[in-house]
């Protein structure tokens, strides 16, 4: 009698850099609120734990159709998600994600990048996008493309020194993420070209 | 005292005291505690750790009977391979309070990084830093120092440069401990701070105050 | 990549350390590091010793280590997946035969397994998990 709620259907996941949030179409009963719960299975829990599932507690009979598991999906394995409704009186059968996710295909974006010309200096500002990123820096002097200069950078939490540029000439910089534990790269950023002391002022 | 009499030991009634922590810097670890609740002049305590694992109490001789709130336990505590536990007993008038004990202290992971020594010298177009990292706590003043480089294979450091006449400030991360700023400003100020970043286990210390140094007039001008 | 899964796992434990510590009331006995120390195995032991302690924590430790706070159950659960990706990519090596077992690392693992079959099998579990720093430090420091 209790499975007379259908379960949440359109299940699925959006990861962009490495935050994961599940989402779910909602179930409508007039006159009734349906609450939702969300658990997660990795596979520690099928391999070893007896197929257990966890409850994600900030997801446990909550109204929206969205929950944040970003702090459960934690290593780069295959995990099983699932959620069901509940009215209180009467709850639904779980409705579970189709296939598994892993991090691994989370989709990194190019990172926010300012370059900054200092005097003779690069000088490139990023935006922290969590303990998981590094970026990988490369910057060249205009027209020498074959010679590229790279830089991984983890801290970012202020203008980052590139390099010292020589008087009047313009130096090109692009960056992108990349995130250690699943061994991936975002796309580059788009160029951006600065100009040394020493020469005509021109942003390019 | 009156004694618990199934059990022969020292029935104590003594508030315990409070807060029994480890207070950790560049391995120097101290055990402090606060006073009993409600017991004011006179408490004197006595204090005894143990290695996990082995588990045999020992007792520290230079805090015993002690009125002050905190013991020096570096010297028992210095292999940083092991981890730790102490615990502090107060008395009071000829009562006693129960032993209190800290939570398992590891030396590597729980103590905190002072700030590296900043060194400065300046030409007219550069300055350059030299950076030493704190030493271990160490026996003696003349025992043998120990880097904490050497404890954290993987230390690095992060270094801010502040240009005073701008005031923009630059970041550099490096894992050596020379860093030198070239093609700057002739007869201009820059203020230097540094700080450890040690990822694995994950510890930094805060940033140094900032050292100033000005590059040298061009002579030419 | 095993460097970031074993910080993700040091960041795991230090959330929950404190907690499953003081679940441990046994000064006297260490899983890990008595009566001989981990940090004494000879670097050309230290992949099977690494080895062996993987399938240690996935078989014997992390499914007795249930507890009623189900943040710890979280936690528990992502150290427990970062452990099994960790031990993928090591069997990599295991199954290239670079990861020899010596008569010390025998011995030692051995050991071990004496010191967690002395406990019952949570109080085992629940020491084995609090002691995760000291395998964390020793793998982290011969790197």
């Amino acid at each position: 009698e209790d499975a007379l709620l259908p379960s949440p259907q359109n299940i699925s996941i959006l990861s962009t850099n490495m935050r994961h949030f599940l989402t779910w179409s909602p179930v409508t009963i007039q006159g009734e609120t349906v609450r939702y719960s969300v658990e997660f299975q990795g596979e520690y829990e099928r391999e070893y734990a007896n197929e257990s599932w966890i409850p994600i507690c900030e997801c446990s009979l909550i109204t929206a159709t969205v929950c944040n598991i970003t702090e459960d999906i934690s290593a780069t394995v295959a995990y099983n998600l699932r959620v069901r409704a509940d009215t209180g009186a009467r709850r639904s059968q779980w409705g579970t994600l189709k296939g598994f996710f892993n991090r691994i295909t989370t989709s990194l974006t190019p990172p926010p990048m300012k370059v900054i010309a200092d005097g003779y200096h690069l000088l490139v500002e990023l935006k922290d996008m969590g303990p998981a990123f590094q970026f990988c820096v490369l910057y060249w002097k205009k027209g020498q493309e074959s010679r590229m200069h790279w830089k991984m950078v983890k801290d970012v939490s202020s203008t980052v020194h590139l390099d010292t540029m020589e008087a009047g000439h313009d130096y090109c910089v692009k960056a992108q993420t990349y995130v250690e534990t699943i061994n991936r790269s975002s796309s580059f950023s788009q160029t951006q070209c600065v100009r040394a002391q020493g020469g005509r002022s021109l942003w390019l | 005292p009156r004694t618990a009499a199934h059990t022969g030991e020292l029935y104590c009634s003594l508030p315990n005291p409070r807060n029994v922590h480890f207070e950790s810097i560049n391995m120097k670890n101290v055990l402090h505690w606060s006073a009993p609740e409600g017991t004011g002049e006179g408490v004197l305590y006595k204090v005894k750790y143990s290695v996990y694992g082995i588990g045999k109490w020992i007792r520290k001789p230079e805090c015993r009977n002690i009125n002050r709130t905190w013991c020096d336990l570096s010297n028992e505590t210095a292999d940083y391979e092991e981890q730790y536990y102490a615990s502090v007993k107060a008395f009071l008038n000829g009562m006693c309070s129960d032993w209190m004990e800290t939570a398992r202290f590891n030396p590597l992971t729980d103590t905190k990084l002072d700030p590296p020594m900043v060194n400065l010298s300046s030409t007219e177009k550069s300055i350059s830093i030299i950076l030493t990292a704190p030493e271990k706590w160490k026996r003696s003043p003349d025992g043998e120092s120990v880097s904490l480089l050497q404890v954290y294979p993987g230390l690095q450091y992060n270094v801010s440069v502040l240009n005073k006449k701008t005031k923009k400030r630059w970041f550099f991360s490096i894992s050596n401990n020379t860093l030198v700023v070239p093609w700057l400003e002739p007869g201009t100020a820059y203020c230097v701070s540094a700080q450890i970043h040690v990822t694995t286990p994950l510890i930094h210390s805060g940033f140094s105050k900032e050292y100033c140094i000005a590059t040298l007039k061009d002579k030419t001008a | 990549r095993i460097s970031m899964s074993v910080t993700e796992i040091r960041s795991g434990f230090t959330a929950i350390k404190a907690n499953i510590q003081a679940r441990d009331p046994i000064r006297t006995l260490s899983i890990l590091s008595h009566p001989q120390s981990l940090h004494k195995v000879k670097s050309s032991d230290r992949c099977c010793i690494i080895h062996n302690l993987f399938n240690f924590y996935m078989d014997k430790v992390f499914k007795h280590c249930q507890t009623e706070d189900s943040y710890i159950n979280r936690k528990i659960s992502s150290i427990a997946n970062s452990f099994l990706s960790i031990k993928r990519k090591l069997e990599q090596c295991h199954n290239q035969n670079k990861c020899l077992c010596g008569q010390e690392s025998t011995e030692k693992f051995k050991q071990i397994l004496a010191n967690y079959e002395g406990l019952n099998i949570t109080s085992a579990a629940i020491k084995s998990l609090g002691e995760l720093d000291i395998l964390l430090d020793w793998m982290e420091k011969s790197r």
